[in-house]
C-alpha cells in the first residue's frame, strides 16, 4: 500500500487505512476517495495517506531480483540464507502484481 | 605492523566528537547534554521544547511509521510520558545523528530507518516489553559509521571501495584500516552518552549476537533486522551485500514465513515514507 501525498490524490483511490485524529475516525479503512474528500483531507493539514495497491516500484522487477541475486551471492551455502532469500523474492514479487 | 591508528588515539578521537569542527551542531549540543550521568526527562523535555526545530524533527520521527503510535503525540511532554527517558535520548541522538550520516554516507539513514521499523516489529512478535527501546536499537546501531566517516573520511571511504569491489561487507573490510568496527566505535560513543545497558550491547554486538550476555535477545533482533534490512535492499550501509545471519540467532526468534512477510511488508510501507522525515 503505498503513502501518498495529498497533492498526489485521485478520485477513486481506496483508503488502506483509516483516517483519524486523536480517537475520532473520521475516514473509514476502504473509504473511496472523491473530490470532496481530497480536499477536505487537504485542509486538516494531513501531508499524506495510505491508499490500496502497490506501491510505484523505483526499478522493474527483472533488475529488482537481478540485485537480489547479486546481493545473495556469497551466502547462499551459509545456514538458512537460501530460504531468507526465498522469502525475499516471494516479498519482491508480491511488489509487482 | 600497517599504519592503523592505535586503538587508544582512536577512541580518544571519538570520545572526543564535540570537539571536531565538522560536527553538525545540535549533536554537539546534545551530546553534551548526555555527557551529564544524570539526567531526567524534564531537563530533556526542556532542552527540546526550547528548540523548534528540534522539536519538529522529533515529532515528526515519533508520528512517523517507524513507530506508529495511533493517533497523533503533539507535544513533546506528551511524547516524553509516553515513552520514557532512554527512547527520548535515543531520538535524540537519532535525529541529530541524521544530519551526520546524511553528510557523511548517503543510504545509511535510510537503512538505519529500516531497522528501527523491523526492530520493534520483531520485538512485538515476541511480546518484549519495550518494542521502542528496541527500535532506538536499531536506529542507533551503525552509529559508528558515521561518525568514523566523519573522522576518518579518506580511509573509510577506502573501505568501501574495498567491500564494493571485492563483494564483501564493510565490517570485514574496515578491520584492514581501523583497530576498532564500527560496532565497537559505536559502543564507545553511547556508553559515553550513559545510555543503558540494552542499547550498549546490542551496538556492540549487532555482528557477533553470540556475545551479548545482557541482552541477547535484543542484540539478536537488531543482529536478524540488520540482515533483513540488506536482504531487501534498504538503504546503504556501505556495501551491496547481504551478511550471513548469525544461525543461534535466527533460531532464538523463530520466526515464521508469515513473520518475515509481515515484516518486509512493513519496511516496503514505511520505506515509502522515509524521504519525508528531514
Amino acid at each position: 500500500m503505498p503513502k501518498v501525498s495529498v497533492e498526489d490524490l485521485k478520485a477513486g483511490m481506496k483508503l488502506a487505512k483509516a483516517l483519524s485524529r486523536g480517537n475520532m475516525v473520521l475516514l473509514g479503512e476502504g473509504t473511496v476517495l472523491t473530490e470532496t474528500w481530497i480536499s477536505r483531507i487537504g485542509d486538516m493539514g494531513v501531508d499524506a495517506i495510505f491508499v490500496d495497491g502497490p506501491s510505484e516500484q523505483p526499478i522493474p522487477k527483472e533488475e529488482a531480483i537481478r540485485q537480489l541475486d547479486l546481493r545473495f551471492r556469497n551466502v547462499l551455502d551459509k545456514p538458512y540464507m537460501e530460504r531468507i532469500k526465498k522469502m525475499v523474492q516471494e516479498h519482491i514479487e508480491r511488489l509487482y502484481v | 605492523m600497517s599504519d592503523k591508528i592505535d586503538i587508544r588515539t582512536l577512541r580518544s578521537n571519538v570520545e572526543s566528537i564535540n570537539a571536531l569542527p565538522t560536527v553538525p551542531s545540535t549533536l554537539r549540543r546534545i551530546s553534551l547534554v548526555m555527557e551529564k550521568p544524570s539526567i531526567g526527562l524534564d531537563e530533556l523535555g526542556s532542552l527540546i521544547s526550547n528548540d523548534p526545530a528540534l522539536t519538529a524533527k522529533i515529532l515528526r520521527m515519533i508520528n512517523s511509521a517507524a513507530y506508529g503510535f495511533p493517533g497523533r503525540i503533539s507535544s513533546v511532554s506528551h511524547a516524553t510520558m509516553l515513552l520514557g527517558l532512554s527512547v527520548i535520548k535515543g531520538l535524540l541522538i537519532g535525529v541529530s545523528v541524521f544530519e551526520l550520516m546524511e553528510k557523511t554516507m548517503i543510504g545509511l539513514w535510510e537503512h538505519s530507518l529500516g531497522c528501527t521499523v523491523v526492530a520493534r516489529m520483531i520485538a512485538q512478535k515476541k511480546g518484549l516489553k519495550e518494542p521502542e527501546e528496541v527500535s532506538v536499537c536499531g536506529l542507533l546501531h551503525d552509529i559508528g559509521k558515521a561518525v568514523l566517516m566523519l573522522q576518518y573520511a579518506e580511509m573509510y571511504d577506502k573501505a568501501m571501495h574495498e567491500a564494493e569491489k571485492t563483494g564483501t561487507n564493510i565490517h570485514e573490510t574496515e578491520a584492514g584500516y581501523f583497530m576498532a568496527s564500527h560496532a565497537e566505535v559505536g559502543h564507545w560513543l553511547v556508553k559515553k552518552w550513559h545510555f543503558p545497558m540494552n542499547l550498549v550491547e546490542t551496538i556492540r554486538y549487532h555482528h557477533h549476537p553470540n556475545l551479548s550476555k545482557q541482552s541477547p535477545i535484543e542484540t539478536a533482533i537488531v543482529h536478524v533486522s540488520d540482515v533483513l534490512v540488506r536482504a531487501k535492499g534498504v538503504g546503504y550501509p556501505g556495501d551491496l551485500v547481504v551478511p550471513a545471519v548469525h544461525p543461534a540467532a535466527w533460531k532464538l526468534l523463530n520466526l515464521s514465513e508469515n513473520d518475515v512477510g509481515d515484516l518486509l511488508n512493513n519496511l516496503e510501507d514505511a520505506t515509502s515514507s522515509v524521504r519525508e522525515m528531514t
